[in-house]
């Protein structure tokens, strides 16, 4: 319980700059729906879009009256800093989510963002291997945009349940050099989970870059940790991870995710909000953070 | 507007007007600094802090009710050294007066936790939490009259800062747990702390948050149920009342004046609405001219 010798999670891991947060009164401009419960909402927030990066997220207050009281994360998808738009791509899967798949264009809602901490982006160009599970598409698009600006060959490598939940190809931006599609039902692209045949690509990548549900980003780690191990690849890997939120910056320490310290198998505690949510993998404690129950919500 | 927006909660501590923002839910304030201004606000409590550091409880600590929220955060907290070396010297910048909230396991660690910030330029009161429910024994306290009493005169002898008590309402009579304080010489009570709640997963079985699966409930849901504690306090004790439960817009703040409140916190909101508190000051002082108030204390409900 006490601790005072290790060292502290900010200092381990950084923290996110809040002072670019901005709580802005949105315009929803477009709804989207896709396959199934799938959809991707877009608002009209300009200081908001002109600050956001890849990986980071804002909180939106879905309603003013009280249900849902609080505020839903959610990854920037798309942005648009021309049109000062956000997108968000998201499942209608429990309260907040629902409510936001009815908005209208022209309803107004607050959008408070960017937090947390996103994606390092490259300093000089290679190769990026993008790995999505399900809804873990989402902060991509955004990321492969600033990827393929910069001159990086992106490789997407998509895998999902069944087809019904991939990510639609119409939202990508062009210039991928590689897409990759499996689902565990075989439906579309190759039958399998995602984590087959990683070794492979890893070893041809600089970057890895992974989000999903906890035990594929969890198998992701292992792979990669062991391919780190072999020699077999010099790839980084960043995951961008899940907690429940009450606030989205530093106060309500709330989103507590298990961080992993060197030489001391359990590290500090960390925020989710603060310090991810995309950390590089080696940071999380991933026995830990599997043993949590997951969106109990 | 000619009324003076402050409250004066005893021993010198005067608030430069009744918003405060309810511990817990506000850190130490240097977050809500980097988001926006914060020199409106009539007072800072602190998160709880303890004389050693607090790593706080393993997740799942939050959850979501029915316009509340359930939390089992375990006191995080990086220890009263911390606060008084580093944080102190930062508060002394402002113009917002700083309470810290106190916790502790037992008199021994209260009282040295609060002789450790009795002289920390900075600190402008103490907040004693006899009622966090989410450590062990932490209500013990809070639920005993004569043991509240013992707590507050022991700290009470190593003070001279503004002693504030935080009051749990999971009593049967809270009146009693006041009077005690009062009587133990606290200078303000506050009220109230969490309620003890759980929620259920059918699909697990089990609570959602671990341990027992009770947590502290907050937020809209339990307005009703504080304003009737701090009613009920208001007949039963002399001193400065702050209260807090619930407060997310002008209208809940007023609501405490009239049931007795001098001053309030708002808590939970802050997570939803970081900019409530400005909202809800400027909300009292506009209601303050367009009924030509001469203190908040025209307020009150008197029958
Ligand atoms: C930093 C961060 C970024 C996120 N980005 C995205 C994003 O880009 N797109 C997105 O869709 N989600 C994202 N999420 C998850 C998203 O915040 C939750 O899905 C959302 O809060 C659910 O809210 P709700 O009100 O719809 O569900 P709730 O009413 O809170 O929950 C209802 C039910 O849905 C279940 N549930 C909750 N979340 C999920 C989930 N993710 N998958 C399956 N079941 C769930 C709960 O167990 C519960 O039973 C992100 C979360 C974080 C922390
Ligand atoms: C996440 C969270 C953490 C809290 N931590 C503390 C604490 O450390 N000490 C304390 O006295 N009260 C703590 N509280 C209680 C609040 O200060 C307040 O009394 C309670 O939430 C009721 O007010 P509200 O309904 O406006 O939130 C905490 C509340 C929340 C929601
Ligand atoms: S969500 Fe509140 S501290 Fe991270």
């Amino acid at each position: 319980m006490i601790r005072s010798a290790v060292k502290s999670a900010s200092e381990l891991c950084g923290q996110s700059d809040l002072s670019r947060a901005v709580d802005e009164f949105a315009t929803c401009t477009s709804v989207e729906l896709l396959q199934g419960t799938l959809f991707e909402i877009r608002f009209h927030a300009p200081r908001v879009a002109a600050a956001a990066a890849p990986g980071e997220f804002a909180q939106l207050l879905v309603d003013e009256g009280q249900v849902p009281l609080l505020r839903r994360p959610f990854s920037f998808s798309r942005v648009d800093i021309s049109e000062g738009t956000v997108s968000f791509y998201l499942a209608a899967v429990g309260r907040g989510s629902s409510r936001l798949r009815l908005l209208h264009p022209g309803d107004r809602i607050r959008v408070l963002g960017p937090l947390g901490r996103g994606f390092s982006l490259p300093s000089s160009p290679g190769r990026s291997l993008l790995l999505a599970g399900g809804l873990g598409a989402a902060p991509f698009p955004l990321l492969m945009d600033q990827l393929i600006g910069r001159g990086e060959e992106v490789i997407w490598l998509n895998g999902s349940r069944s087809s019904s939940e991939l990510y639609p190809d119409h939202l990508l931006p062009s210039g991928i050099q590689s897409r990759l599609i499996r689902t565990q039902d075989g439906s579309k692209g190759d039958p399998g989970l995602v984590t087959e045949g990683l070794p492979e690509l890893m070893g041809v990548v600089q970057r890895i870059y992974a989000c999903g549900p906890n035990p594929m980003l969890a198998a992701v780690y292992r792979s990669w940790a062991s391919e780190v191990a072999a020699g077999h690849t010099a790839a980084s890997l960043e995951v961008s991870i899940e907690a429940p939120m009450g606030c989205g910056f530093g106060t309500c320490l709330g989103c507590a995710i298990p961080l992993a310290a060197e030489g001391d198998e359990s590290g500090p505690i960390g925020l989710c909000c603060r310090q991810g949510p995309v950390l590089p993998a080696q940071q999380l404690n991933w026995d830990q953070l599997l043993n949590q129950p997951a969106h109990l919500g | 507007m000619t009324m003076d927006p402050a409250v004066s909660l005893g021993r010198g501590l005067v608030l430069p007007n009744p918003v405060g923002v309810a511990s817990g839910t506000f850190g130490y304030g240097f977050e809500a600094e980097r988001m926006g201004p914060i020199a409106h606000l009539g007072a800072v409590y602190s998160k709880g802090t303890t004389l050693l550091p607090r790593e706080g409880n393993r997740p799942p600590r939050i959850s979501e009710t029915s316009a509340g929220m359930l939390n089992s955060i375990g006191l995080q907290n990086p220890g009263v050294e911390v606060v008084a070396r580093d944080y102190a010297p930062r508060w002394r910048e402002w113009s917002v007066p700083v309470v810290v909230n106190v916790a502790g396991a037992g008199i021994t660690e209260y009282v040295e936790v609060c002789e450790r910030l009795s002289d920390v330029a900075g600190v402008a009161g103490l907040e004693l939490n006899i009622s966090c429910p989410n450590i062990s024994h932490g209500m013990d306290f809070g639920t005993d009259p004569k043991r509240a009493k013992a707590l507050v005169e022991a700290v009470r002898r190593v003070t001279e800062l503004p002693l504030i008590v935080k009051l749990t309402p999971n009593v049967t009579d809270i009146t009693e747990v006041g009077r005690a304080v009062e009587d133990g010489g606290a200078d303000a009570i506050s009220a109230v702390n969490t309620y003890l709640g759980m929620k259920i997963s059918v699909k697990e079985r089990k609570p959602v948050l671990p341990g027992m699966g009770t947590a502290g409930l907050s937020g809209p849901a339990i307005k009703p149920l504080a304003l009737a504690a701090v009613a009920k306090l208001r007949r039963a004790v002399e001193l400065p009342l702050i209260g807090i439960g619930g407060i997310g817009s002008t209208e809940d703040a007023l609501e405490y004046l009239v049931a007795g409140a001098d001053a309030i916190q708002i808590g939970t909101a802050n997570f939803y609405r970081p900019g409530v508190s400005a909202e809800v000051l400027s909300g009292l002082i506009q209601f303050a001219t367009d009924n030509s108030l001469q203190s908040w204390r025209d307020l009150r409900w008197s029958d």
